[in-house]
């Protein structure tokens, strides 16, 4: 997958520095220089690659009086751990819990896989014991309910919707609490697609989850965003408290970097990445085993789970 | 290297350009168009060739350097995103009409880039320009993409060509075609499901598509958020078109339809990348989502936010 292609890189770059006898300024310049443009063909956002050019250069110079082999081992260790801050955000995504109604509201950029992505979530949870529900809390893009009932019915999900209540707040609010008197333990949230420009959206992104109180919010985005992820994904979150990032579409060949910087933005760990249009292309991510092996430099794949 | 730069950018006169007065200026003007959202290989490209112009080049006086390879890399923006042929669709379906044959636009892109919706813009901005349309909802695999089409077809009034989900899209291109000559309309626009440019046989279908019903017109619809990968959606696409074609003179993407304009403030550089890699002309730039929000490519504009 992808992220291993950006960490070969990272590594050849690393390891190309460690031909050269003296490390001097235009050798690590030259290393650094390496990294950043694949990290910038990987679309992590700009900024943050500069940052993270800035914070190696600092941490090598406090280091300067070593030399040669501890050079390069100090920079090495500066690289891994700069990309390890930005995947990891040192934050524990929300456990569902057994035997009480979890609320997971899903929020995004429009067409980002919302709705393809909260069935996944609802059946990778049902086939580990949950009694999921979906509800299409989405009055805006023409046929939206009929496709979360389409996916839910070709997946045994419950689902709630309206095609003539025009308050998504109000359909929210009047599923969760169907399904709470139900008994559903996993409630899922399915939202619109939205954009930072426009104040209406996150105001009504705002009142949906006010209406449902959620224990978690999910932001969804397509792994092949580039430079405007950042932003966009600040947006939402200074909005409301999202909690959790799921990166669809790495199936494809993006590199997924904006979603990384999505990471950042958010402050939230990555907790599925979605591969393929098909209810069970879905994989579990782990971030902390996923920077382990980054730092261990070592096998780039097995890091995610089916 | 910086003292020997500030002085060459204050030199004025007969100076013979070298590499290392254009290197560093380029170089930041590069990092300015990867910030824009421009791909990092095209913004790489762009900046070699204005380079390997620039220099060993005589500036006249009183030009500073720095003045001389902006102008340079802003007339190469701006030779790019220009049309290098022009497609006049108005014109063209004129043409058909008088010939008795429905005009046929074809819209292609990954998934979930915006193309039901931005066909259903360009339906309206047609039926504006007094053309009667129809659509053809051949994307028969994603959950409710037909009853999407329906919703619109309802609002705009126009005739909706559907056989339901998991026919053989190419089939159901013919037919709607044969339907829409019997029915005397000036344009089909064919709705195609969203795939990925590595999903061979997706991309085999949907070449089966185009080389079974000829589209007088096919769009590849990109959405501005997309970044490094604007560079492989759009060489596979045209590619595998190309490749899997049957026909002499195969078709391949005519033209762009950019989408989400709306949600990227000054990171416009996918419209570059695109260009830059296809060829091809935006002819539509999709900026919300309400019908209106259809617009022409302001070149201009672009390659001022791209350089601002
Ligand atoms: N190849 C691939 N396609 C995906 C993936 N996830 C979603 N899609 C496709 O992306 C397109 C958009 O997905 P949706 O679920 O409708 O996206 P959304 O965010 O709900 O869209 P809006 O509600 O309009 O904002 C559809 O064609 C999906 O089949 C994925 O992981 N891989
Ligand atoms: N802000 C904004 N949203 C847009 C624009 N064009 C389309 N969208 C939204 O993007 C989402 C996806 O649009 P669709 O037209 O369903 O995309 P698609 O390419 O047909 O998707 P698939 O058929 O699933 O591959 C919807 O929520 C649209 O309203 C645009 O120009 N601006
Ligand atoms: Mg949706
Ligand atoms: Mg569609």
């Amino acid at each position: 997958m992808v992220l291993a292609e950006l960490g070969n890189k990272i590594t050849g770059a690393l390891r190309s520095m460690a031909n050269n006898t003296f490390v001097d300024e235009a050798v690590l310049d030259n290393c650094l220089k390496d990294i950043a443009t694949a990290l910038l063909q990987a679309d992590i956002n700009i900024k943050l690659v500069k940052q993270l050019r800035d914070n190696v250069k600092r941490a090598v110079q406090i280091e300067d009086m070593a030399s040669g082999l501890n050079k390069r081992k100090v920079i090495e260790k500066a690289v891994f751990s700069e990309l390890c801050s930005m995947l990891d955000p040192d934050t524990e995504p929300y456990e569902l819990k057994k035997g009480r109604s979890n609320v997971v509201m899903f929020v995004g950029l429009q067409g980002n896989g919302k709705t393809t992505t909260c069935t996944k979530y609802a059946y990778a949870n049902k086939r580990k014991g949950y009694r999921p529900a979906m509800i299409c809390a989405d009055t805006f893009r023409a046929g939206a309910f009929d496709q979360l009932k389409q996916n839910c019915t070709k997946a045994g999900i419950p689902f709630y919707g309206s095609y003539t209540e025009t308050d998504p707040a109000a359909i929210a609010a009047a599923g969760v609490q169907r399904f709470r008197e139900e008994r559903y333990d996993l409630i899922i949230v399915d939202t619109s697609g939205r954009h930072k420009q426009e104040d209406a959206l996150f105001e009504e992104m705002r009142e949906i989850e006010e209406a449902v109180k959620p224990d978690c919010i999910v932001f969804v985005i397509d792994g092949s965003v580039g430079q405007a992820a950042y932003d966009q994904a600040l947006a939402f979150k200074q909005t409301v408290p999202v909690g959790a990032v799921i990166v669809t579409k790495l199936d494809g060949h993006a590199k997924g970097g904006g979603a990384l910087s999505a990471v950042a933005a958010t402050d939230s760990p990555i907790i599925y990445i979605g591969t393929g249009e098909h209810i069970d292309e879905f994989e579990q991510f782990h971030t902390k085993s996923f920077v382990s092996r980054l730092l261990g430099l070592g096998d780039w794949t097995g890091f995610m789970d089916k | 290297m910086m003292k020997n730069l500030n002085k060459k950018i204050n030199v004025s006169g007969q100076a013979v350009l070298e590499e290392s007065d254009v290197k560093p200026i380029l170089e930041t003007l590069k990092d300015k168009l990867i910030s824009k959202n421009v791909a990092e290989e095209v913004a790489q490209k762009i900046v070699n060739t204005v380079e390997s112009n620039m220099v060993g080049k005589k500036l006249t006086s009183f030009t500073r350097v720095t003045t001389a390879v902006t102008k340079a890399v802003e007339s190469a923006l701006t030779q790019i995103l220009s049309p290098g042929r022009n497609i006049n669709i108005l014109q063209e379906v004129e043409a058909s009409r008088r010939e008795g044959e429905p005009y046929s636009i074809v819209f292609i892109g990954c998934n979930g880039v915006g193309k039901s919706t931005n066909l259903a813009k360009v339906a309206f901005w047609l039926m504006q320009h007094g053309m009667k349309v129809m659509i053809a909802a051949c994307d028969t695999f994603r959950s409710g993409a037909v009853e999407q089409l329906r919703t619109h077809t309802q609002r705009l009034g126009v005739e909706l060509f559907e056989r339901g989900y998991e026919k053989d899209p190419a089939a159901v291109a013919k037919e709607a075609l044969k339907k829409a000559k019997e029915s005397r309309c000036d344009v089909l626009l064919i709705d195609t499901a969203g795939r990925m440019q590595d999903n061979e046989p997706l991309m085999r279908a949907l070449s089966k598509l185009i080389n079974m019903n000829n589209p007088n017109l096919t769009l590849f619809v990109g959405e501005a958020l997309v970044g490094n990968e604007a560079v492989d959606q759009l060489t596979k696409f045209n590619n595998r078109l190309i490749e899997l074609s049957s026909q002499d003179q195969p078709h391949k993407i005519d033209g762009i339809v950019l989408t989400k304009f709306d949600t990227i403030d000054n990171k416009v550089g996918a419209a570059l990348s695109m260009v830059y890699i296809s060829g091809a002309p935006v002819i539509f730039v999709g900026c919300g989502q309400q019908y209106s929000d259809l617009r022409r490519l302001n070149v201009k504009q672009i390659v001022s936010v791209l350089l601002s």
